[in-house]
């Protein structure tokens, strides 16, 4: 079944046109990259993929499923990871990963997970005293609790130094092959180069260009997905 | 589902511990006044007034000022939008607030009740069944006045300052800073009428043995009843 699937998304918030007609598929096990500048839509796609926001026409479908419609379906298959959330700030590590694991009949070993994701120092450290690093990694593992098929993760590397973003990059990588089919949502074009299958460039609210990395490059005759991207987005400022 | 309703009820527990400061006015205000005032009382009038204006203050400042600052906070900061992408029901996290503040109040109230019977010399309850149904209509009102608050509230600091105004508006109406008999009379009739005065009146009823008026605890069921159906209908979960 098609872990994620929009057709013709549209969204406006008063004046500014949010998401128009935004299409694309995502095959199951892949890591599939929603790349664009700020305010180009990627939040509000992977809000409205999460249920959180209703597009005004077109669809979006999760496992086959409405999120808004079949709500409690769709959450039981996703693990997200939202910019504009958080957790619980006077819970540790350990207790906030549990609390999240309860939500969902099947799921990870909290335990297991903690150290997969190289939190075992931090196990014990309430959320609030946390590094940017240290607390982004605890949303993956919280998102990865309900063991989903269906992962989003928005913005991940944000805001962090290039030690914590590498650190992050290799617990990405690392779910491949896991069965866990993720959409990453990033401005930075060096991280979706490095781990993405393949990357949807949003502009405006409107899918630019899509396909592999590599194909991106080739097709734009540059040498780095950043060049490429700057390249398809250039006229458009 | 059970079992993530017990975990979310474990973790607002926790938070609520972990906040110290929080919990002293709900706990040690409530807890000063009763021991600064009960010895201008003599002891077998305690169960009369002081101790169900006591239990009332536990009640009021965990269910107006506590539960909304939590809630708002939630909101402001994204925890509730975090949740809200979880399998777990909407209604099951306001619950799990709700149990914990009902757990504090708990905590709160046998404090003041141990503390006034074995300390102060306070006669115990005249009828026990009859004050703890009393008692919970009471939380009850304070939680649908809390939720409301909580509902309408922009920030978590609008919440904690809506919440501490109301609070003391109901408190001096209702007879927290001396009797309602020195307030003029509409202000007092107001204040027996408001959650709080009515609070304090059924369970003074309920207490003494005389059994609570109808007036106090009809006041009581309609402020479950209006805040709270309001509350319900005005929720913003980001």
């Amino acid at each position: 079944m098609t872990p994620i699937e929009v057709a013709h998304l549209h969204k406006r918030y008063r004046r500014t046109t949010a998401l128009d007609d935004v299409s694309f598929t995502v095959e199951p096990g892949e890591i599939f990259g929603l790349l664009g500048r700020n305010g180009a839509g990627k939040s509000t796609t992977v809000e409205t993929i999460a249920g959180l926001i209703r597009p005004e026409r077109g669809t979006a479908r999760v496992c086959g499923l409405d999120p808004i419609a079949d709500r409690a379906a769709v959450r039981r298959v996703l693990g997200v990871q939202l910019q504009s959330a958080a957790l619980h700030p006077a819970l540790t590590v350990r207790e906030l990963v549990r609390l999240h694991r309860s939500f969902y009949r099947d799921g990870a070993d909290p335990d297991r997970l903690i150290a997969d994701l190289g939190l075992e120092p931090r196990r014990d450290t309430r959320f609030q005293n946390l590094s940017g690093g240290e607390a982004q990694r605890v949303s993956i593992a919280v998102a990865l609790a309900g063991r989903p098929t269906v992962a989003l993760l928005d913005e991940l590397t944000t805001g962090l130094d290039p030690e914590a973003r590498r650190h992050l990059w290799d617990v990405v990588a690392g779910l491949r092959g896991t069965g866990v089919t993720v959409l990453l949502v990033s401005h930075l074009t060096e991280e979706l180069e490095r781990l993405c299958d393949r990357v949807a460039v949003l502009d405006h609210g409107r899918v630019l260009g899509l396909d592999t990395p590599a194909a991106l490059i080739a097709r734009a005759g540059r040498a780095t997905l950043e060049e490429a991207f700057l390249a398809l987005v250039g006229g458009r400022r | 589902m059970i079992r993530a309703w017990l975990f979310l009820i474990g973790a607002e527990l926790r938070s609520v511990a972990r906040d110290t400061a929080g919990l002293i006015i709900p706990i040690g205000l409530p807890m000063l006044i009763l021991v600064t005032n009960a010895l201008a009382v003599p002891a077998e009038a305690l169960g009369a007034y002081l101790l169900p204006l006591v239990l009332t203050i536990v009640i009021a400042t965990i269910g107006v000022i506590n539960l909304p600052s939590f809630l708002a906070a939630y909101r402001t900061s994204g925890v509730l939008r975090r949740l809200a992408v979880t399998p777990v029901r909407p209604a099951a996290i306001l619950g799990a607030h709700l149990v914990a503040g009902l757990i504090q109040i708990t905590a709160g109230v046998v404090l003041a009740v141990v503390v006034a019977i074995a300390g102060l010399g306070a006669t115990p309850p005249a009828d026990p069944v009859l004050t703890v149904a009393v008692l919970l209509l009471a939380t009850l009102a304070m939680f649908a006045v809390g939720l409301l608050i909580a509902a309408v509230a922009p920030t978590a600091n609008a919440a904690l300052a809506t919440g501490l105004v109301v609070f003391f508006a109901m408190g001096a109406a209702g007879g927290m800073f001396g009797p309602p008999g020195n307030l003029p009379e509409a202000l007092a009739r107001a204040g027996t009428v408001v959650p709080f005065g009515a609070a304090v009146r059924a369970i003074g009823g309920a207490w003494d043995g005389a059994g609570p008026d109808a007036a106090p605890l009809l006041s009581l069921a309609v402020c479950v009843l209006v805040p709270g159906s309001a509350a319900i209908r005005f929720f913003r979960w980001s």
